[in-house]
């Protein structure tokens, strides 16, 4: 293996704490949960719209991630593996809601310095983006989310949402078409 | 959302989307890693609760197949099952009771002061 092909050190960080996990080390797991679950609750928190909901749907994520320590290989980035279980569980989320998340966000996550006039209307524009998200449909939510806030590969998000890359690159599409029209009063002031 | 207004300078439509999602993709939990931690050790042991509760059912109804398979197969079962049908235990049974039903049926007619009489009398 050439040095270009080897994995990035989070990566092999991440393969040696979960052979130390699958052997029942709880430190390792302790260390595990607390290098991933920032990310996860983000991404949760902006799939479902509650904070307290994505801390559940996280906890559960580990939960799973630790019953298949021991048949877990290491094929894809953790990260990957453990979006793609978190995937499962916002969909099985909005099956037992009875609706699609159609709701914004609890809060926004950091209001920022509103002393000063640029960073309130970056705020403000912020908080536009975010209820827009969240007024896609699912697909085209999760698929934006991906590309753009977890900064995943087409490939990867295909293979979390176990979908054709085609049909990501459709959903991104028509999420940033969306996008436009629900903020085109922000960028074409009358 | 409703209310118009002009993107700050030198921004675009996708600079902008990166920056408000990439503004919520890290969300802090203090004590997330310990309350996580201690959930999949109460999963852990329930899940070995279940396994050993499984294990004994099992080895319990092993148990009980074994002590029902011990007096023989299914033929010594049939075959005592004939055995007690016919047997004169059931036959004996059967002629009690249809003495009974002929005592029950002579009862009314017996005059209670007549058995008196020949307890008093040994004549009679």
């Amino acid at each position: 293996m050439s040095p270009e092909e080897l994995p990035p050190p989070e990566d092999e960080e991440d393969k040696r704490l979960m052979a130390l996990v699958a052997s029942g080390d709880d430190d390792a797991l302790r260390l595990l949960v607390h290098r991933h679950h920032v990310r996860l609750v983000g991404y949760l928190r902006s799939e479902v719209g509650s904070q307290t909901t994505a801390e559940e749907l996280a906890m559960e994520v580990f939960i799973r991630l630790h019953r298949a320590a021991g048949r877990w290989r290491p094929e894809a980035k953790l990260t990957t593996y453990l979006i793609h279980i978190a995937h499962n569980l916002v969909l099985n989320e909005w099956r037992r809601r009875g609706r699609k998340p159609t709701t914004a966000l609890d809060s926004a996550p950091e209001p920022g310095d509103l002393s000063h006039d640029s960073a309130r209307r970056v705020n403000e524009l912020d908080e536009a983006f975010r209820q827009a998200v969240a007024l896609l449909p699912p697909e085209q939510r999760t698929a934006i989310l991906l590309l753009v806030q977890q900064e995943m590969p087409y490939e990867e998000i295909a293979a979390v949402m176990e979908a054709p890359v085609s049909s990501v690159k459709t959903w991104i599409h028509r999420a940033r078409t969306r996008l436009r029209e629900l903020l085109k009063d922000h960028y074409d002031p009358a | 959302m409703n209310r118009p207004m002009h993107p700050p300078s030198g921004h675009d439509f996708d600079q902008d989307l990166a920056r408000a999602l990439a503004s919520g993709r890290d969300v802090s939990c203090p004590g997330f890693a310990d309350r996580a931690v201690q959930a999949i050790g109460a999963d852990r042991r329930r899940r070995t609760l279940l396994r050993w509760g499984s294990g004994l059912t099992t080895a319990a109804a092993c148990l009980l197949a074994a002590f029902v398979l011990q007096g023989g197969g299914d033929d010594s079962l049939a075959q005592r099952a004939d055995a007690l049908a016919a047997s004169d235990e059931s036959r004996q049974l059967s002629d009690i009771l249809g003495f009974v039903d002929e005592l029950s049926f002579l009862t009314p007619a017996i005059d209670p002061h007549s058995v008196v009489d020949a307890l008093i009398n040994p004549e009679l």
